[in-house]
């Protein structure tokens, strides 16, 4: 009963009571998992991942693509996931920060954000580490500019920026070292 | 969300016209994220949203030479900043869509979105209206296509029918000798909205043409000026002449961003900004 109570209350703050009749079906792959769920049609893509899938490392905070804490990678491009219908996600691969670790160790990228300071309270990390990743995906090499202008999408207001571009650029650098290596 | 909207996705446009046709309180959703907001506002109540990004129709990005570009519905603006011909035939709309926004947003936005919009301080117009941008627009009647120049009505108004849906828009071929620019005045360096954003061209002939956003109701496209001052000819005199008689072309307002007066002061100086850099002249 105590359960129910805080289901309901739970679903009323979230401000997107999900209706029964109109569910639709989406299909997509997370963090290289397939997912099939029936949803509404209302449903964000930032509420799909976070109350469905449960992976609550995407933020919610201006809800309107301003600070880019719910950014996430959608089909190799970093979206903010708030301004993303769930429903538009069908048939796409989507990758949140609980896919940048692999076999249980931190990608290089977020043992950087770690040994360089780049976070104080956390809550933009997951946003920023994943406007980060798309950058140096499609670009192993960028110049401070290009960092600059890829993470002016993410809002700190912790950190003051510069040990989060600093960790991205160390990143970008012991990538690139690994890529030689292997 | 309060809206309790039903998502449609059709795969043919005939389809989309034929449903925006019969249904009221549609909203087409294409990039969203001007949608998207409103929906989570509240502040329009949609009872059906029709997303076109499954219509191949829209797709269409073709250069054709001695033609011109057409970019549809569905172009994001991450794909202009990555295209070859807006980069080397089109600069200023290049460098307006690497500056709209964030890299995040300018993976969903739209060209076509950002101008059914409407937004007076939208950053796509002015590099459209220099180019003589065309707009093609559908509906289950038929095709029809207009200057971009008349397509704004007001602020987030258009000229567009609750029936009707925006294809594409079309840029003629500048020619070879063709060069333009965009500049604009934000308060900070990273993501804002233009407080006012200049567009200059100047073509093989030695024309100019300019247009300009956030200074009236609509995006504007300066016809009278670029007339008088291509009649004077291109010197250091007349462009300091055009930066002070633009005041007389815009009625800039004041709000959050800027006062009026700072807007028309930059106005003037942006655009002298601009044809400097254009001509080469030091001014």
């Amino acid at each position: 009963m105590a359960q129910k109570a805080e289901n309901k209350a739970c679903a009323m703050t979230t401000a997107h009571a999900e209706s029964m009749e109109r569910r639709v079906r989406l299909t997509c792959r997370v963090n290289g998992q397939f997912v099939v769920e029936d949803i509404d049609p209302t449903m964000l893509l930032l509420h799909f991942l976070r109350d469905r899938l449960k992976l609550f490392g995407t933020k919610e905070a201006c809800g309107e693509g301003e600070c880019g804490a719910c950014t996430v990678i959608m089909n190799g491009r970093p979206v903010t996931s708030c301004l993303v219908l769930a429903i538009e996600a069908e048939g796409s691969e989507i990758t949140t920060v609980e896919g940048l670790a692999k076999n249980g160790e931190l990608s290089i990228l977020q043992q950087e954000f770690i040994e360089l300071d780049a976070l104080q309270c956390g809550f933009c990390t997951p946003g920023m580490l994943m406007s980060a990743r798309a950058l140096l995906d499609r670009n192993p090499d960028p110049t401070d500019d290009d960092i600059k202008e890829a993470m002016s999408g993410n809002l700190c207001r912790c950190t003051g920026y510069r040990q989060i571009f600093d960790a991205v650029k160390k990143a970008a650098k012991r990538e690139r070292e690994e890529l030689k290596r292997s | 969300m309060l809206s309790q909207f039903e998502y449609i996705k059709p795969l043919v446009l005939d389809e989309a016209l034929t449903f925006l046709a019969e249904h009221e309180q549609t909203y087409i959703l294409a990039g969203g994220t001007d949608l998207i907001i409103m929906l989570n506002k509240n502040m329009i109540d949609a009872k059906y949203i029709l997303d076109v990004k499954s219509i191949p129709d829209l797709d269409v990005f073709k250069f054709t030479e001695g033609e011109g570009l057409e970019i549809g519905a569905n172009v994001t603006v991450n794909e202009l900043v990555e295209s070859d011909v807006v980069q080397s035939k089109y600069r200023a709309l290049c460098e307006a869509a690497s500056v709209l926004a964030t890299e995040q947003l300018r993976n969903r936005a739209t060209l076509v979105g950002n101008i059914c919009n409407a937004s007076p301080g939208a950053d796509l117009p002015p590099s459209l209206l220099i180019y003589d941008a065309t707009v093609k627009i559908a509906s289950a009647k038929g095709e029809r296509s207009v200057p971009l120049r008349t397509f704004f009505t007001g602020v987030k108004k258009t000229l567009l029918n609750k029936d009707e849906l925006v294809v594409s828009v079309f840029l003629p071929d500048p020619g070879k000798q063709d060069n333009s620019i965009y500049l604009r005045q934000t308060r900070l360096r990273g993501h804002d909205l233009s407080t006012v954003g200049v567009a200059c061209r100047l073509n093989g002939d030695g024309k100019v043409a300019i247009a300009i956003n956030a200074v009236a109701i609509t995006p504007l496209l300066l016809t009278d000026l670029s007339d008088q001052l291509n009649a004077k000819g291109l010197s250091e005199e007349s462009i300091l002449w055009a930066s002070e008689e633009i005041k007389k072309h815009i009625k800039p307002i004041t709000d959050v961003r800027a006062s009026k007066e700072y807007r028309s002061h930059m106005a003037g100086i942006l655009l002298k900004r601009c044809l400097g850099q254009l001509t080469g002249k030091e001014v």
